[in-house]
């Protein structure tokens, strides 16, 4: 039968477990190298579903900045990463958005919502909105 | 103007001395920011794992910056923005410039230094080769992303492998650019291992150690640099080239505290942080003046940093309201065998020590910090240069201690 070998880093803590484990038929057959039980939970989460908090900005008009940082509500599969990013990649907010505001509910089917991480006034300055305009047009 | 405290500079360590300052019962607390919003360096970190210590929540930069600011905004703690802070001499008198206000003068009681750090640049570190367009610090990558919108290159080569480069190898190729490796000149990684999984693991990037970039090339915009394999003494090893083509390379290199203003003040400054010479109250060497955060020493989690703002300022309030003895003379604390960077410096008998200490060398063996002379003060399970060692020692261990105290962090 075959053993399939793999290699984790822990990141429940900074110590950073280097943990190796063996497969057979995908059940873990042997592990080493983790320091404490939440090694072992981290590796079996792993080996299930690689979660992750995602992070990144969508555009914002009239607001001072350009974008809105944004974040999962909670950990999402890791393999969704890229297709949460695409599906955010339409999405033009406008100022004012408040922190935790959400964005996308319920994001590529994760059951997580997208939300905005910190307030975002209106700027109602005609000659920052210019300003805005002149810089993104030599952009 | 007149102040009781003012704190310069509004990162996590201001944010957090202001608001602390005043529920330490000072009066006219001010706070100076010379941008145009409160919150630093916080605005544009945008990943999480701020606040995991401080407040067991796992924040992203502006939440745990809103956080501060909401804290900040109970008060009556005045904030001036748009405020660059020209001088401070060292009867704490500081000289400022903002659009509303033109050039003005605040006599300050005590002041907290909480100005941060700034990028090390190319220059710093010498790299042969071409001046092209696509040079950028990890840093102004980050800002041009993450709050300006736009993507500073599209086949992107990391030379260093601090924390912010690794969260911006991830941030990158999260907005469609292509990060070719992460390339190390010391044999250990400088960021966080969480990072290196989370950054460079997750989405498949290579980290190479003992290797740095040798040779930039390309006229108008970067066109490839050239990496080498470096040896023990970090001298390239011939025959190791390697040409990489790009468009963009980012520099994560280090960080230096920031403290022109410090030095005009005639506070005396260290080369084991490159930030002030402190005492466990955050005292700098000029009765009044305390300093905290980056602009100490480049901490590596945002908690230590708002500690140490939260003692800055408890001190600098007392210090205003003329609580404040003079008591024993200081004794040091200074590096012995395998520390690299040691804060504070100096122990002045007024409080509980807490010391943040960095490993020279990594330890992947159980080791222990003892404190010459009073023996071992902690065991760990490793040491590593890239992750700060915090820990306390009260003051009812130090209170007889009468000359200078030597740290080690060694084997056991």
């Amino acid at each position: 039968m075959d053993v399939e070998k793999k290699h984790f880093t822990c990141v429940i803590c900074p110590i950073g477990c280097e943990i190796d484990v063996e497969l057979q038929n995908g059940n873990v057959v042997s592990m080493e190298g983790n320091k404490c039980e939440k090694g072992k939970e981290f590796v079996l989460q792993e080996l299930e579903e690689a979660m992750r908090i995602l992070t990144t900005t969508v555009p914002v008009k009239g607001a001072k900045w350009a974008m809105l940082p944004v974040r999962t509500d909670k950990p999402i599969p890791k393999r969704l990463l890229s297709k949460v990013i695409e599906q955010l990649a339409d999405i033009e907010l406008h100022a004012p958005v408040k922190m935790y505001h959400v964005i996308v509910k319920d994001i590529a089917g994760t059951d997580a919502n997208i939300v905005a991480t910190r307030n975002m006034k209106k700027v109602n300055h005609p000659k920052d909105a210019k300003k805005d305009l002149i810089s993104r047009k030599e952009g | 103007m007149e102040a009781d405290v003012t704190v310069i500079g509004s990162g996590p360590a201001g944010l957090t001395a202001a608001v602390h300052a005043h529920k330490s019962g000072a009066k006219g607390v001010l706070l100076l920011e010379r941008e145009e919003e409160l919150g630093g360096i916080l605005k544009q970190c945008i990943h999480n794992g701020f606040g995991l210590e401080q407040f067991k929540k796992d924040y992203t930069g502006p939440e745990y910056a809103e956080r501060l600011i909401e804290e900040l905004e109970k008060t009556n703690v005045q904030y001036f923005l748009n405020t660059m802070v020209l001088s401070l001499s060292p009867d704490k008198t500081i000289t400022a410039v903002s659009p509303e206000k033109g050039l003005f003068h605040i006599k300050s009681r005590s002041v907290v230094l909480a100005m941060g750090c700034r990028e090390r640049p190319r220059s710093s570190i010498n790299i042969p080769g071409t001046r092209p367009a696509g040079i950028y610090t990890a840093g102004v990558a980050q800002r041009f992303v993450n709050i300006d919108g736009y993507l500073p290159g599209k086949q992107v080569v990391i030379l260093g492998s601090g924390d912010i480069g690794l969260i911006m190898a991830r941030r990158l190729t999260l907005e469609g650019a292509r990060v070719k490796g992460v390339y190390e000149i010391m044999d250990y990684p400088g960021g966080l291992k969480r990072n290196i999984v989370q950054c460079l693991n997750d989405f498949d990037i290579p980290l190479y150690l003992s290797h740095t970039v040798t040779e930039i090339r390309g006229k108008e915009r970067v066109e490839g640099v050239v990496v080498s394999k470096v040896d023990q003494k970090m001298n390239p090893v011939g025959g190791s080239k390697q040409f990489i083509p790009c468009d963009t390379l980012l520099l994560s290199v280090g960080l230096i505290p920031e403290n022109e203003l410090s030095k005009e003040a005639g506070v005396e400054l260290t080369p084991i942080t490159r930030g002030p010479v402190t005492t466990e109250t955050m005292e700098t060497k000029v009765p009044g003046i305390f300093s905290c955060g980056n602009v100490s020493t480049v901490f590596d989690l945002v908690d230590y940093v708002a500690e140490t703002g939260m003692i800055a300022a408890g001190n600098a309030a007392r210090f205003a309201a003329g609580d404040w003895k003079k008591g024993k003379n200081p004794v040091e604390i200074i590096p012995g065998e395998n520390v690299r960077m040691l804060f504070p410096q100096r122990y002045s008998f007024k409080d509980d020590l807490i010391l943040f200490v960095r490993s020279a060398k990594p330890i992947d063996k159980p080791v222990k910090i003892e404190l010459s002379p009073l023996g071992v003060r902690l065991k760990r399970l490793y040491a590593r240069p890239n992750e700060m060692i915090r820990f306390k020692v009260s003051r009812d261990k130090l209170k007889d201690v009468t000359g200078p105290v030597e740290v080690s962090i060694t084997e056991r």
